[in-house]
């Protein structure tokens, strides 16, 4: 078990290692005594923590942020060789969302009107808009699509690679459907019509589409 | 009464805005009113062809633009009505040889003159369209019952409404009703799904709008031609008319006047 505190260059940027920690109450303890150890000046820093490849939850980061304060330091990032993703309660908590290389955007756009041709639309997080898109818009998330009216364009829903990202919309017509890297379009001379919200997902490798039950 | 800058436009070609905006314009002076139209298919002028008035132009609208003349030695004045003029397209240059700058300045420059300045616009979204709409206060966009020109229609109007003309209005010409009935022709209801833009007015498919066009007469000067009435219909809407809008605009024949009447007596 070891925190170690080693400034970074000559700037007040410091990295606090607690790579070898048994449990999160060691660890803390281990942590304030080192902050205490710290230098007073250099106050008002940024610390960033590397953990290794240790789970971290979102609690126990909210803790360390808060010892940091105390001391009178601010939290820059969190050094973690483990895909937060991997931890299960991470996992629960971003279902769904697509956080892209590491950042967490968790946010959803609202778009308050319809599109229509040539219009296109990009977000990193979830997108809901109210009213059509017309054929010839587009839209891309890098999480889930909501339509709340005929989806009758493109929609490219995980579009940062995120399979488990979904589709929905009150009338599912589109030109054409991407999900992460899969590709989908209506099958030719079929023309069914269907008066009822629907959502398309990733199962087994292939986009779905269903009755969207609320 | 303060004037109004209307550009006819739509996207897609050969939908009709030429001959829209020859017919929307001889009807509004057939109202009284003070109109000018203005053609801004630089290079590929016609709005003179189907007005008959070709023979009549010597000084065009790149001509004005660039201060060779004055306004009033450029416009053509119509053989039918007084408040009625056309400021016609070079044929000679291309649409770069106008800005949006100039165009907004000359639109303001007619507006002390007419009641009505309606531009016609070229096909497209490029140079041409920009300098079209750029003085403009509303659109009407021109659209043809197939889904091609549905689809460049509701490019236009996204267009439109980042260029600040939210308040388009859609004319749906060529409608064959025969076809609606069978089926096989997209219907008003379903072109107004899909653009969600009020409507102005349908005009029905009509073979008189070839014979005039070609004789260089608008066809709303013919009492007998039922895409003329439907142009009449709409202009009187675009002067501030309360007229219903009747998608039977093109069956209007005798058996249903009568059944009108009929139906307005009981």
């Amino acid at each position: 078990m070891s925190v170690e505190v080693t400034p970074k260059g000559a700037g007040s940027d410091l990295i606090i290692n607690v790579k070898a920690w048994g449990s999160f109450a060691d660890m803390k303890a281990e942590l304030e005594r080192n902050l205490n150890a710290i230098d007073p000046y250099l106050a008002g820093s940024l610390v960033s923590i590397d953990v290794g490849n240790k789970s971290i939850t979102e609690r126990q980061l909210r803790e360390m942020e808060d010892i940091l304060l105390e001391h009178g330091f601010h939290m820059k990032e969190l050094i973690n060789e483990k895909d937060p993703r991997s931890d299960p309660d991470r996992q629960c908590f971003y279902q769904g969302f697509n956080e892209g290389e590491n950042t967490v955007s968790n946010n959803t756009t609202l778009i308050y009107r319809s599109l229509r041709s040539g219009q296109k639309y990009r977000s990193e997080g979830n997108m809901v808009i109210l009213g059509d898109i017309n054929p010839g818009a587009e839209v891309i998330a890098g999480g889930n699509i909501l339509v709340m009216g005929a989806l009758k364009g493109i929609a490219h829903a995980g579009a940062n690679g995120d399979e488990n990202a979904v589709i929905a919309a009150f009338r599912l017509n589109p030109i054409q459907l991407r999900i992460a890297n899969h590709i989908t379009r209506p099958p030719d001379g079929e023309c069914i019509i269907v008066n009822t919200p629907e959502l398309a997902k990733i199962r087994a490798g292939k986009v779905v589409i269903e009755k969207l039950k609320i | 009464m303060k004037s109004k800058v209307l550009v006819i436009t739509s996207g897609k070609g050969g939908v009709g805005k030429t001959t829209t905006t020859a017919n929307l314009g001889t009807a509004l002076a057939m109202l009284g009113k003070k109109v000018v139209m203005l053609d801004t298919d630089i290079g590929l002028r016609n709005l003179d062809v189907v007005m008959g008035l070709e023979n009549r132009i010597v000084f065009d609208i790149v001509d004005v633009v660039n201060g060779n003349c004055k306004i009033k030695q450029a416009l053509i004045k119509d053989k039918r009505f007084e408040g009625l003029c056309l400021l016609p397209a070079a044929q000679t240059k291309d649409k770069t040889a106008v800005t949006p700058h100039q165009m907004k300045n000359l639109t303001n420059e007619l507006r002390k003159e007419f009641d009505f300045i309606l531009v016609d616009c070229p096909a497209g979204i490029e140079q041409g369209f920009k300098n079209a709409i750029s003085g403009a206060d509303d659109a009407v966009v021109v659209a043809t019952p197939e889904i091609s020109s549905v689809r460049d229609a509701d490019r236009i109007i996204g267009l439109l409404e980042a260029a600040g003309l939210s308040n388009s209005k859609l004319i749906i010409n060529r409608m064959r009703s025969k076809m609606v009935k069978r089926g096989d022709m997209m219907d008003i209801d379903d072109i107004l799904d899909i653009l969600s833009i009020n409507l102005l007015g349908v005009v029905p498919e009509d073979e008189a709008i070839v014979v005039s066009t070609n004789r260089g007469e608008p066809a709303v000067l013919e009492t007998t031609s039922r895409a003329g009435e439907a142009y009449r219909r709409i202009a009187r809407r675009i002067t501030g008319e309360d007229l219903p809008i009747d998608s039977q605009e093109d069956s209007i024949n005798l058996v249903d006047r009568f059944k009108r009447i009929l139906k307005l007596a009981r």
